[in-house]
């Protein structure tokens, strides 16, 4: 089915791609109904209560909702680049806005919205998929095996074990490491100058506290609402208090930025 | 852990990835096939190559890391539907928090699959409604006014779910702050840019000291 389309635009915003965006859509959206569906059996067969199912649900919903609104950002981003579906149909399987852009930095150095070829893009579009792909294929591969013989025996131990306490510090460790993050800027960050949603080559040096008070002033938010649902009592409070904390802590980010502290 | 079901979700969440794999590739394929232009062999493998240097290891530790929390099916599902460590994890970190359930036991299956599953179309639907409602939307979330919230999303996220992992472990806390503290002064655009790493050192740091603690039963 070789049509030979010339215009790089035509192939960047063609409907089919639209298409194949949706497909991908619909696919994570029935594979997940299916793994919900089958969990929602076990449940029953092992007699949890709805009320946590429902939990399970709602906070997950709740909570998801911010950070998919700054994936969708990630398509506005490159979009000007890639167009929007390559982006879409990137960000919705195995996608992360900072390797979506460090990749198609590689797969077309030097290239730009305007310069680009069809066979930029054809590049772009398979180093993507195809580096990104490891996780994946261990999950296929050895996950079965690193669950029975590392995960399971760290486990298993009844009484007083240190296996529970190994994926708590594992859990810390990775929350210091974010809390990291936040407080390096205080000293200094590099940003990569992004033009039409492509990294220009361009590093831009810069420092913050922002991100420190945002992880600062959410972290106190949680320790409020948490004091509120388990002390007072206020239940309905349980499913939202992550979401609401984050929305505090991103309010303070923009009340700064007013402010014009970035 | 019921291993009739866990075997079958195996089977599943294989078969979920290989099809998974495919519908990644469905892009890339149809643009080369409709077009009639073949990627630059050269340059996809240099490229390939650079990128993997990152992320096959990068993958494999993340593998390692998070299925001990995400259990069978719900591992599948993330390593489809990607965003773990900006979405998928903490979401569930937040769900079993609430529903109080233990790494590796029949609940925390169920619990974390309904977690990284509603995630996982929270996100591709709030993707489609905003490429539905795109030419409305992009100067709204384009705003120079709300750019900041979402540059540091990441910082509210775990700054919130921070104090529920942090609350009742001060002990455990304490070192890997410390740690990264430190290396955050000594070479902060480290820290910064190299996430993954950072995660890792903490992580080695956080078990090194609770694993010393432990053996003194002070935890």
């Amino acid at each position: 089915m070789i049509l030979a389309i010339t215009d790089i635009n035509e192939i960047r915003e063609a409907w089919w791609l639209y298409a194949i965006g949706a497909f991908v859509t619909l696919f994570i959206i029935g594979g997940s109904l299916f793994f919900a569906f089958k969990a929602y059996k076990r449940s029953k067969e092992l007699e949890m209560s709805k009320a946590d199912i429902k939990k399970a649900i709602i906070s997950s919903v709740s909570f998801s909702i911010l950070p998919s609104i700054g994936i969708f950002i990630g398509i506005i981003t490159m979009s000007g680049f890639l167009g929007i579906p390559l982006p879409w149909i990137r960000l919705s399987v195995l996608g992360a806005l900072h390797y979506e852009l460090m990749a198609a930095s590689v797969a077309a150095e030097g290239v730009n919205a305007i310069s680009m070829t069809i066979q930029n893009f054809t590049t772009i579009a398979f180093t993507m998929t195809i580096s990104i792909i490891w996780g994946s294929l261990f999950t296929l591969f050895f996950f079965k095996k690193y669950q029975s013989k590392v995960v399971d025996k760290a486990t298993a131990k009844t009484g007083r074990s240190f296996g529970p306490l190994l994926f708590q510090s594992v859990f810390i460790g990775l929350i210091s490491a974010y809390f990291g993050d936040a407080f390096s800027r205080l000293f200094k960050f590099n940003t990569r100058e992004i033009v039409d949603g492509a990294y220009t080559g361009n590093i831009i040096e810069n420092k913050s506290f922002v991100p420190l008070v945002v992880f600062l002033v959410s972290f106190l938010c949680m320790m409020g609402m948490d004091y509120l649902v388990k002390k007072k009592n206020v239940k309905w409070l349980e499913n939202f208090q992550l979401s609401f904390s984050m929305v505090i802590g991103m309010t303070a980010a923009v009340l700064l930025g007013l402010g014009g502290i970035y | 852990m019921n291993d009739a079901y866990r075997a079958e979700m195996h089977k599943f969440g294989r078969i979920f990835t290989v099809l998974g794999i495919l519908v990644m590739f469905l892009a890339p394929t149809m643009i080369w096939l409709v077009s009639g232009v073949a990627p630059d062999f050269n340059k996809m493998v240099v490229g390939i190559i650079a990128l993997s240097a990152i992320y096959l290891p990068g993958g494999i530790i993340e593998v390692a890391t998070y299925s001990p929390l995400l259990g069978t099916s719900a591992t599948y599902l993330a390593f489809i539907t990607g965003n773990l460590i900006n979405l998928k994890v903490p979401c569930v970190m937040n769900a079993t928090e609430i529903c109080g359930t233990k790494i590796n036991t029949p609940e925390n299956e169920v619990v974390s699959t309904m977690s990284v599953a509603f995630s996982s179309i929270t996100t591709v639907v709030i993707m489609s409604l905003g490429i539905i409602l795109l030419i409305p939307l992009r100067p709204i979330l384009n705003s120079a006014i709300l750019q900041p919230a979402f540059s540091w999303v990441v910082s509210a996220l775990f700054g919130a779910l921070g104090y529920k992992y942090f609350k009742g472990s001060w002990k455990l806390v304490v070192a890997p702050i410390i740690f990264v503290i430190i290396i955050s002064i000594i070479a902060p655009t480290f820290v910064n840019s190299n996430i993954v790493i950072i995660i890792l050192l903490s992580a080695i740091v956080s078990i090194v000291v609770s694993k010393i603690l432990y053996n003194k039963e002070i935890v």
